[in-house]
């Protein structure tokens, strides 16, 4: 008996539930941002209402005027600020992960959660920060890289071990209670050993493939360094070489591009990973995925239809990873300059941010404390509140009705 | 769906007042969307999260019925899908732990996320996870009325045979493969962990101390198993391991349902390592190259190397299986981990196939033990063991994560 790991993957949550078509998520994005917008909304009018009152009486007093703030519509974030933010902390994550030393699963791990919390919510609603600093701690304990909350949140100036597990219950009950995130990484490694043996000449040939590990070995040998160039002849020993530093490349990306892109939502582990390797060694990139195939396909038969579909969904996922080819271009200075704007447009919106944020749930560790002690009640002493309260009622009635004797009957029946 | 005539909403003053019981059900129904009436909290005010709107569909689906069971780490409710009370599951609800300082605790974490990703007739399926507004993680599981394979296996009032022995191991085995083929290693294998459904077919359960494959290089605790079940590379305190430990522990099950008592039985680590060696011999560098670099591993006294069973004692305990069904059990017991048979061999070997049949599952003979044994089998945390049972092994374990820093 044997899976296939397409059978496997298929059953797992991050596809059943955490995969999506770029139109399906353009929407869950939309339909959360206004969500957010109208409850901060209603959250501000609430709010200057209840000042507008005080106001009044007061002013009566003392003639004072109304925060500016309070006066206006909120300015609420946009879809596009509300994923720049978000962006901004999953790199502010990485380097974080990358500080603290934690294993790279962890890391990618940490920013997924990150990426999933902000579909269902808005930046509006729960500040980036605290969460991106209790998503890092939640990935450790799903990781196995066991570590006291104490230790970490004095690692991180002007944090402490509260904030970092109040979001904790709030973060997992957005992840749908999925924990499992399927990386790419291990992937990377697999293919990495399977081609080392090609290039050894001991490469495991599947059974419809009419050629021998010899023949593998000879062509990979005379692999273009670019494609479409010309054939070359490199030792084995340089072939080693050049997959060593496809590989690393394409682990680079893995690490950076891939987990701070919406890759995971869109494409699977396996189209992830060769979508980075394309992007380190295309030619190599390109060979490997042939040598799963017959030599000779017609592209009209399924197979064909298969390779081609594969290999288009892999240079799709490859765009999505690449740095962009306009930045590519710029001199130094010029890329500095754009870094630098980049960095302005995140500091402004973090300051209109500051001004749309919901009142409601600014304090987590207050919010968190008022909902377990809400909740701790739930049961026996909820119970006898309620009780007390009937009770109490009923009393009142009781005297209301005998000093204002009974209720008359209504609508002119006899009682 | 259309509304019949009856149920369609009359005027509101009226109706009201004449079917208060029909207003509170409205209520209810629309209490989804928002409440703002329970303005108690500041997060009650206002249209819900996404997250909380699907929590709370996900909660409607379930009634609680009674309460079947309490431990320290969970209670066990009965109850059943809403909309079809015929369809029943067990809930869990998870306590707070109080050891535990550092937010939702490991085990619960560890649990779901396993069984979220694993979808297999052979282990115990989680329906859906919700929260209730007092932040404890309800866990909807499969309802298994029918006890554990630990109380079959004691309860000299239910006799089995041979094919009936094969039914069931299949079943473990067939769950143990699903595991380790979706990377997840279950490290609590034994008889009362595996449950036993309403239709007979067995199912693999509590996944508190389950865990993906580690990456190469990155080591794990080897304090885990219960002891009992516990290979001896983990005695020896290896921190690098694989689907092997699983495959030991599964032998230990189905030589247990043989014998009809605990096979390999032993009060502390260092007498388990005497219990295994007493049947398997004694571990060295010949049988199991490389086992003297494990840390905890104690070379035996030149004069006292034990030699293994010879084959007449497998033969007078284990007959019941058969040659073929010897030779597979022994496969999984081989001392060294990489010769080991893995859960695919166990799977492939010809013992399945050859005569007798395993007796469908709805013929397997049945325990009493019912409804009672699944709450007392669910509410345990993973790697405890229950108290009171007259066993040695009392302790209840715990992930030492400190061992790993050394």
């Amino acid at each position: 008996m044997r899976l296939t790991e397409d059978e496997i993957y298929r059953s797992s949550t991050q596809f059943r539930l955490w995969s999506f078509t770029p139109e399906a998520l353009a929407s869950l994005r939309a339909t959360t941002n206004s969500t957010a917008t109208q409850r901060v909304k209603a959250a501000v009018k609430r709010l200057r209402e209840s000042r507008n009152q005080s106001e009044t009486n007061s002013e009566a007093e003392n003639g004072t005027s109304t925060p500016v703030i309070f006066n206006r519509e909120p300015d609420c974030l946009t879809v596009e600020e509300e994923m720049k933010v978000v962006e901004a902390f999953c790199g502010r994550a990485i380097v974080l992960g990358n500080v603290l030393e934690f294993p790279s699963n962890v890391i990618a791990t940490g920013v997924q959660y990150l990426r999933r919390f902000y579909l269902f919510n808005s930046p509006m609603t729960y500040e980036p920060k605290s969460i991106m600093l209790s998503a890092m701690f939640l990935a450790n304990k799903i990781e196995d890289n066991k570590m006291e909350c104490a230790d970490y949140a004095a690692r991180i100036t002007g944090t402490t071990k509260e904030q970092v597990l109040a979001p904790e219950f709030l973060i997992t009950q957005a992840l749908r209670f999925t924990f499992d995130v399927r990386h790419p990484f291990r992937g990377l490694q697999g293919g990495h050993m399977e081609m080392l043996a090609i290039a050894q000449g001991k490469a495991a040939v599947l059974p419809y493939v009419e050629k021998t590990a010899a023949e593998f070995q000879q062509e990979m040998l005379e692999l273009p360094t670019q494609p479409g160039g010309a054939a070359t002849k490199i030792t084995q020993r340089e072939l080693e070489k050049r997959l060593n530093a496809a590989t690393d490349k394409a682990r680079d990306t893995l690490k950076s591009s891939a987990i701070q892109s919406d890759a995971y939502f869109l494409y699977t582990p396996s189209q992830i990973w060769l979508a980075a390797y394309l992007l380190a060694d295309e030619v190599l990139a390109l060979f490997y995925l042939s040598s799963k195939f017959p030599g000779t396909i017609d592209a009209e038969t399924p197979t064909g239809i298969a390779k081609l579909k594969i290999v288009a969904t892999v240079r799709a996922c490859a765009v999505l990873l690449a740095p962009d080819p306009a930045l590519q271009k710029l001199s130094a200075e010029e890329k500095e300059a754009k870094r630098l704007e980049e960095i302005n447009e995140v500091k402004a919106i973090h300051v209109k941010l500051r001004h749309c944020r919901d009142p409601d749930k600014m304090d987590l560790v207050k919010l968190n404390k008022a909902q377990k002690r809400d909740a701790g009640v739930e049961g026996k002493l909820e119970e006898s509140v309620a009780k007390r309260r009937k009770l109490e009622r009923e009393k009142n009635e009781k005297e209301a009705d005998e000093f204002w004797g009974p209720e008359l009957p209504k609508n002119g029946k006899k009682a | 769906m259309a509304l019949s005539p009856i149920d369609s909403p009359k005027p509101v003053p009226a109706a009201a007042k004449a079917l208060p019981a029909k207003a509170k059900a409205l209520t209810i129904l629309n209490a989804s969307t928002s409440s703002p009436s329970n303005a108690s909290t500041p997060s009650s005010e206002g249209p819900q999260d996404l997250s909380e709107q699907l929590n709370e569909q996900v909660r409607r689906n379930y009634v609680t019925g009674s309460r079947l069971g309490e431990g320290t780490y969970a209670i066990v409710y009965s109850g059943h899908l809403r909309h079809d009370p015929t369809s029943l599951v067990a809930i869990k609800k998870l306590k707070v732990n109080k050891d535990y300082l550092d937010g939702l605790a490991p085990d619960a974490f560890r649990e779901v996320r396993a069984l979220q990703e694993l979808s297999h007739p052979n282990i115990i399926k989680l329906y859906a996870v919700f929260s209730t507004r007092d932040q404890n993680l309800n866990i909807v599981l499969e309802h298994l009325p029918r006890g554990d394979i630990e109380g079959l296996m004691q309860n000299k009032s239910v006799s089995y045979g041979p094919a009936d022995v094969k039914a069931w191991a299949n079943m473990l085995a067939k769950a143990v493969w699903f595991c380790h083929e979706n990377s997840i290693l279950h490290r609590d294998i034994k008889g009362n962990n595996l449950l036993i459904a309403a239709d007979g077919e067995v199912k693999l359960a509590d996944f508190g101390l389950a865990r993906t494959f580690s990456d190469p290089y990155r080591p794990m605790t080897y304090n885990v198993i219960t002891r009992f079940y516990r290979p001896p590379e983990l005695l020896y305190g290896a921190r690098y391991y694989g689907g092997a430990v699983d495959v030991w522990s599964m032998g230990c099950v189905i030589a247990e349902l043989v014998l009809r008592h605990f096979f390999l039985v032993s009060n502390t680590d260092i007498e388990q390592i005497d219990a295994i060696t007493d049947v398997f011999g004694s571990c060295t560098e010949d049988v199991w190259p490389g086992v003297s670099r494990l840390d905890h591993y104690i070379p035996p006294a030149k004069d006292n190397i034990k030699r293994p069973k010879p084959m007449i004692y497998w033969k007078q305990h284990f007959g019941m299986l058969g040659d073929d069904g010897i030779e597979y059990l022994k496969s999984m017991f081989v001392l060294d981990p990489r010769k080991r048979a893995t859960a695919r061999q166990v799977l492939d070997h010809p013992y399945w196939t050859n005569n007798p049949k395993p007796t469908p599952k709805e013929l397997l003979p049945q325990a009493a033990g019912g409804v009672e044994k699944m709450a007392e089998d669910l509410k345990r945390r993973g790697g405890e063991i229950e108290e009171g049972d007259g066993r040695a092994d009392k302790v209840a374990r715990k992930l030492n994560f400190a061992d790993l820093k050394r």
